[in-house]
Parts: C-alpha cells; sequence; structure tokens
C-alpha cells in the first residue's frame, strides 16, 4: 500500500512536469573545432550595449573621456560591445583560445546598420596579462585604448575587430609572442576569421561587413598592423587601406639603437617581452636567464611578462629595475688587432653624454645598478651589428645586407619589415610623433618611408603630427591639434590645478605621456581620415 | 534532549497507531482541490560575475496555481498532508538601474521557472472530530524542484546573449495555520495560511560567463480548498 502511494506520488509529479511541457533555455555553443579561426562560443557575449547618447554621457563622464569625444567627435552611432573567443596558435604552433573585442555599430541611421567596413585594430603593448580590450566596463580605468577604438571607429560606422593578443586574457599560452611578426598577424587574421563568422550572430545580425577591410593599431600593435598588410598581401586578400601608427616597424634599426645606448622610455618593460618571445620562438637566445639578465632579475623572468602584478609592483618587489636597463659600469670592448674599431665600440656602449641632445638624460637613465641586460649582451650585440650593420648606420634605409649571426639581433632581423624586401600595395597611412622617446620616429616610421620611397606617389604617406616646422599638408588640422594639446598641457601643469609643476618637471610629463597617451588619438584620427577617403 | 526524543518516540508511536485503530466510522483519507496563492518575499544578493554592473537584483512576481493535496488521518489531531500546487510558471523581474547602457532593466520581465514543489506535513487538529470547525497548525518540509527555467528576449538582452539558466533544488522547513469545516462526512471545505523557506543559488551561464546570486524567495500562501474524504 505504501509503495503503490509512493508509486502515485512519482507519477503525479511526472505528469506535472510532462504535462506543462517546455524545456531550459540553451545558452551558446561551444565549438568542438580549435582549427585557426574557430569563433570558440557562438553567438559571442555582448558584455554592453549603448545607443549614441548613451555613449556620450558615459565617455563625457570623465575628463580623459571628454578630452576624446573632443577629438573623436560626437557619436553617430550607438555600440554593441562584443566579447569573442577564438583559436589561434602561439609562436610554435601552440593552439591556443584567445580573445578580443567585436564592436558593432548600432541605430537607424544609415551609417550605423546594414554593410558596413571592417578596422582590424592591434592595440598597445600592455603589461597587465589580465587585459582585455572588449571590456567597455575598464574604459576609464585599464582600457583607454578600447574607449578610444570605439569613440574614433565604431562610434563612426566602423565595424571594430581587435584581439586581446595570445597570453593575455583567457588564453592559456604562458608568454605573449611580442613582436612575432608570423604570430602576431595569425593572430589577427584568425580574429577576424572569427569575427565575420561572429556577425550573423549579434543582436544587431543586420549590420555585416561590406567588403572593406581597414587596418591599424598603435606601437606594438603598429608593427602587428604592418605585419598582418604583409600577410594579406602575401596571400592575395584584399585590403582596402591600413594605418599603422609608432610601430617599432624597423626593428633591427631600432633595437641597434638601443642597445647602443639610445634607452627608450619603458625598455625595462620592453626588453623581457622581446627576449622571452624570441627564446620561445626561436630557442637560441640564451641557454640560461643569467646569461641574458644580470643576476638580481633572472630569477623567474622568462614567465614574468605580461604580468599579474601592476607595473608599479614590479618596480617595488625588485622584479624589474625601473629605468636601468644597462649596467653602468660599460664595457670596454677588445676586438683583436683592430683597436680603432675597439675604441669606437667602446665609446659606442658608453653612457650617452651629447649634451646637444634633449633626450641624452632619459637614455643615460637606462644606466645604472642593479641593471637589467649584461654587458655582455651589449658587446655581442654590438660586434654583430659593427660587422653586418643595418642601413640606418651607413647611410641607407635598407636591412644588414646578410642574415646577422647574433642570435638576439637575428631575432629581430627576421620581424623586421624590411625582411624579404616587402613593400606594400596597399595605400597605407604610417603616423606617429617625431619626439617619440619610446618608439623613435626617424628610426622606425622615417626608416620605412625611406624605404619605399620608390613607391608610386601616394601609396605610402608619412604623417608626423608633432612637425618641427609646423602644420602642413592635408592633415594640417589634426597636427595643429596635437601641438595646441600639447602646449595647452604644459601650460596646464605648471598651474595650480596641474600640480604647480616647473617648467622642466611639466616638460617631463610631457615626455612620458607623449607615446602612450598624447600622440594616440590625433594619429587615430588620421587613421579615421584616410580611410574616410575609399 | 536525546534521550528525551527516545523515549518520546514509542510514546508517540502508540498513539498514533491507537488512533489508527480506532478510526473505523471516520473516513481516512482525504483530497483537496483548491486554489493556491502564492506570496514571494525575496531576498536576493545582486548579481555577480564578469561585466555585471554593480546594484542588479531582481524581483518576483506573486502567483496563483490549483492547489492539490492528500492527507491521511493519522489519529484524532494528527493528520499527515502531502500538498502540491499545480507548478506555476513563476517569472523574474529586474530591479536595480533602469538600464543597463541602453538595455532596459529594472522593471523587465528578464527569466522564469515553473515549480514543482511538494510539502510533507504533519498537522495538529484542534478539538475532536464531533466539532465541525477545526483549526490546525502543522509543520512539515518542502522540496522544490525547479524546472522550464527560461530566460526571456529581455533576459537575453540584458546578459548579453542566450541564457542558460541553473536553479539547484531546494529543500526547507514549511509551516501552516488553517481551518477545516465539516460539511458532512466526505465534504470539507478548508483555507490555510503557510510559510516556507526555499533559498537556491541562481546561476546564469552566457557565452561562457556565469553570473550567480544567492536567492530566498520566502513564498507566503494562501490556500482555499475543497476536501472529499474516503
Amino acid at each position: 500500500m505504501y509503495r503503490f502511494r509512493g508509486s502515485l506520488g512519482v507519477a503525479f509529479a511526472a505528469a506535472m512536469l510532462a504535462g506543462c511541457g517546455g524545456s531550459d533555455s540553451p545558452t551558446a555553443a561551444q565549438s568542438t573545432s580549435t582549427a585557426h579561426g574557430t569563433l570558440a562560443i557562438s553567438p559571442p557575449l555582448r558584455i554592453a550595449s549603448a545607443d549614441a547618447a548613451t555613449l556620450q554621457a558615459q565617455l563625457g563622464a570623465s575628463a580623459s573621456g571628454a578630452q576624446l569625444l573632443k577629438i573623436a567627435g560626437a557619436p553617430s552611432c550607438g555600440i554593441d560591445f562584443y566579447y569573442i573567443k577564438f583559436w589561434t596558435a602561439g609562436a610554435v604552433n601552440e593552439m591556443t583560445e584567445s580573445s578580443g573585442a567585436l564592436m558593432v555599430p548600432t541605430g537607424a541611421a544609415p551609417a550605423c546598420s546594414g554593410p558596413r567596413p571592417i578596422v582590424l585594430y592591434a592595440h598597445g603593448t600592455q603589461f597587465d596579462k589580465a587585459f582585455n580590450i572588449a571590456d567597455p566596463t575598464a574604459f576609464n580605468t585599464t582600457n583607454g585604448e578600447g574607449a578610444l577604438i570605439a569613440a574614433m571607429f565604431a562610434a563612426q560606422g566602423y565595424i571594430v575587430v581587435a584581439p586581446n593578443y595570445a597570453g593575455y586574457d583567457i588564453s592559456t599560452l604562458g608568454y605573449h609572442p611580442f613582436l612575432n611578426a608570423s604570430q602576431q598577424s595569425g593572430e589577427m587574421i584568425d580574429a577576424l576569421t572569427a569575427a565575420r563568422a561572429a556577425l550573423p550572430t549579434t543582436f544587431a545580425a543586420s549590420t555585416s561587413d561590406d567588403g572593406k577591410l581597414f587596418i591599424s593599431g598603435y606601437s606594438e600593435g603598429g608593427f602587428v598592423a604592418m605585419a598582418t598588410q604583409k600577410a594579406l598581401e602575401a596571400a592575395g586578400k584584399p585590403i582596402t587601406a591600413v594605418a599603422p601608427m609608432s610601430g617599432p616597424y624597423a626593428l633591427e634599426a631600432l633595437f641597434d639603437a638601443v642597445i647602443t645606448g639610445n634607452v627608450n622610455l619603458g625598455s625595462t618593460l620592453f626588453t623581457p617581452l622581446v627576449t622571452t618571445s624570441y627564446q620561445r620562438a626561436y630557442g637560441n637566445l640564451y641557454s640560461a636567464t643569467t646569461d641574458f639578465y644580470s643576476a638580481t632579475y633572472a630569477t623567474g623572468i622568462d614567465t614574468l611578462m605580461p604580468s599579474t602584478l601592476p607595473v608599479a609592483s614590479l618596480f617595488q618587489q625588485g622584479l624589474l629595475p625601473q629605468t636601468a636597463l644597462f649596467d653602468s659600469t660599460t664595457p670596454v670592448v677588445t676586438v683583436p688587432g683592430n683597436p680603432n674599431l675597439s675604441a669606437q665600440l667602446t665609446a659606442l656602449l658608453a653612457v650617452p653624454s651629447n649634451p646637444a641632445n634633449p633626450l641624452t638624460p632619459l637614455f643615460a637613465a637606462g644606466f645604472g645598478t642593479p641593471y637589467l641586460i649584461n654587458n655582455s649582451v651589449r658587446v655581442n650585440y654590438t660586434l654583430d651589428a659593427a660587422l653586418d650593420p643595418d642601413g640606418t648606420a651607413i647611410g641607407s634605409a635598407a636591412l644588414a645586407a646578410a642574415a646577422p649571426v647574433y642570435p638576439l639581433r637575428l631575432a629581430l632581423y627576421k620581424n623586421d619589415m624590411r625582411n624579404g624586401s616587402w613593400a606594400p600595395n596597399s595605400p597605407t597611412l604610417l603616423c606617429g610623433g617625431e619626439n617619440d622617446p619610446t618608439v623613435f620616429f626617424a628610426v622606425d616610421t622615417g626608416t620605412m618611408t625611406a624605404f619605399w620611397s620608390t613607391l608610386p606617389a601616394g601609396l605610402v604617406t608619412m604623417l608626423d603630427v608633432d612637425p618641427i616646422a609646423g602644420p602642413a599638408g592635408p592633415f594640417a588640422p589634426i597636427q595643429a591639434g596635437f601641438q595646441t594639446s600639447q602646449m595647452q598641457e604644459f601650460a596646464f601643469l605648471q598651474t595650480a590645478a596641474g600640480g604647480g609643476l616647473s617648467a622642466a618637471a611639466a616638460q617631463q610629463v610631457l615626455l612620458q605621456n607623449y607615446h602612450g597617451t598624447s600622440v594616440p588619438p590625433f594619429c587615430s584620427l588620421a587613421a579615421r581620415t584616410f580611410f574616410s577617403q575609399f | 534532549m536525546t534521550k528525551f526524543a527516545l523515549r518520546a518516540l514509542p510514546i508517540a508511536l502508540l498513539v498514533l497507531t491507537g488512533s489508527i485503530a480506532r478510526a473505523d466510522q471516520i473516513p481516512n483519507n482525504t483530497v483537496r482541490i483548491g486554489e493556491y496563492w502564492v506570496f514571494y518575499h525575496v531576498y536576493a544578493d545582486n548579481l555577480s560575475g564578469p561585466f555585471v554592473p554593480p546594484g542588479l537584483n531582481l524581483s518576483v512576481k506573486d502567483v496563483q496555481t490549483p492547489y492539490l493535496a492528500y492527507l491521511r488521518r493519522l489519529s484524532t489531531h494528527f493528520t499527515a498532508e502531502l500538498a502540491f500546487g499545480i507548478p506555476p510558471l513563476t517569472k523574474t523581474y529586474g530591479k536595480g538601474p533602469a538600464t543597463i547602457g541602453s538595455v532596459p532593466y529594472n522593471g523587465q520581465y528578464i527569466s522564469s521557472a515553473r515549480w514543482l514543489a511538494p510539502s510533507a506535513l504533519i498537522e495538529y487538529v484542534f478539538c475532536d472530530e464531533s466539532h465541525k470547525l477545526r483549526p490546525y497548525i502543522g509543520v512539515g518540509l518542502n522540496y522544490v524542484v525547479f524546472y522550464d527555467r527560461n530566460s526571456t528576449a529581455a533576459g537575453n538582452a540584458a546578459a548579453g546573449g542566450p541564457t542558460s539558466i541553473s536553479l539547484p533544488n531546494s529543500i526547507g522547513p514549511a509551516a501552516t495555520v488553517g481551518v477545516n469545516y465539516q460539511i458532512s462526512r466526505n465534504w470539507s471545505v478548508m483555507a490555510s495560511y503557510s510559510a516556507s523557506r526555499v533559498e537556491t543559488r541562481l546561476e546564469a551561464h552566457t557565452a561562457g560567463v556565469v553570473r550567480t546570486s544567492n536567492i530566498s524567495f520566502g513564498p507566503q500562501t494562501l490556500v482555499i480548498a475543497a476536501g472529499f474524504s474516503f
């Protein structure tokens, strides 16, 4: 009897469930494929949606956002911010899930819906392993570059695709393939493939790819944008136009300059990223980290960057020196049988002291104790450069005549954008600021412009947003805007509200902010202006 | 405490079995059919998880549903009740900011779930069986199975994509007070007011991210029903 009642109860419950019908709602599908460019989760997560008015209000709520709106203009479109996850490969073809942003313009205006052009964007170097350019909730804190591309491109009707890069965010790759042309261009193409697959699944499914592809990026991303252009053109894929900005394109020339004492701003953070990347890709930079780094910092440095710690903590905890890239006791070079060369190289590796160069104090700050890079690295690298010089050292823009022997220099040579004598066949704008203390404008943008000087007129355009001669040419309003903003900032920093700095201190602040904060919005505006012609 | 419980148990069993043995003329079984009004007193943590702005909470709309119950007379004063409601579609609404970005949130119907919520109660019935009107009180357990859990279009828009909802089953104490009016040997009407504890952890899964909230529904129910005894 009790058994019967129990069965009745179960049957009753089952009938209730069956009779009411229905089932739980589904969520996005996880792809089982890990092939290049596979969208890992479809549809992707929309992190946020903001119409044009909301976007303007949210960006305008912070001082930096308001300044950005002044440069980028008021949003014409709203934006749906998607977080895409996709499959790509590391430097030695290790498959890894990576992530990034897909920003889809929204709104009723014709420029905000239907077929729209795509901007494939590569961000600048981030030291925070958790960086996520797709996250609009961090626009006012850690994701200023996301805000920049949202305001500059997506809010003006461009679909924006921007990977976070392998080694960041959800990627399980234990390093970042920094300045690795083949890996980073491959990841950009994988992100683009995944984003194109995601577009029809979004809330704004009627917004589609109109077939125009623009590529841009800043700093590291400038290099990545150019590498992506190179890879796509080699594959015969159409590109509408490209605008790399402030990138280290001529890697061999740039590092020749740095190693010989032109220590760029931020070099103690960039160098572990470079060396770890190339060590993982080529395996021959060192046998032990102490071969390359001073004993003070060698332990664990090959897994340090990108970091889960804030940059300030890296310095405070003694994991990296703040500025001392090189030993203040510089090496005495001995080239057997060649005392003249020995003397020249010894002088070249000394602490910079040229009073005529306004960057000399910055360069000199790159020497100290404890230091990051061993003198032996500088000596061996410089010997290689002396025997097989980069063109910039001997009056041309050419890459070294032969492949370098020293492994670090060889890695830079392989990834230098001049390698293979490549030249673009898509319209290209190279933008930067000539006083850039981090990625030297003349060494990178100047070298590439000279290297391509024989190309048809108009194919490659160089834009210096900060010309000594003053604004001129089609981008003169942007140049004037940049220089005016620099003067206003300089004056503001000397007011009580700006901290009451001396003129010299204010100049130092401008220098500190030049590459990472001041130039990006103006070059991005130039890129958008350039793209709008097509 | 333990000794008291051990001594009390045989005595209670004697009372119950004795009562059942004597109850030749009074029907031991009753079924009830009526209506359930469920009033929720929700307390929920703000939603937490990736990309969730602060202050997002939930509210639940009260429901009404048919009530079914089976009662077994154990003795003059004790009755066991197994009660069900036809599983109601319980609707969840956004509570917090008017919008998330530009997506409406506050007051939006964002999700729903059906509840199969049987309650097992032991009730003490006052007065003897000669009285037509007999109040009672009861305590027991309430078990809730959530199913047919759906996110609405508004919920998907707020969450950022198609969303599946996980609500683990809940078990908690229940208490009731009521009154039964015996119209005839077989027919009666009753009304009761009950409260139970229903706590669960909501998980909303959207495109690989999980947002959570611990929810106490705090349902209180009013029942009006007719009973048939046999």
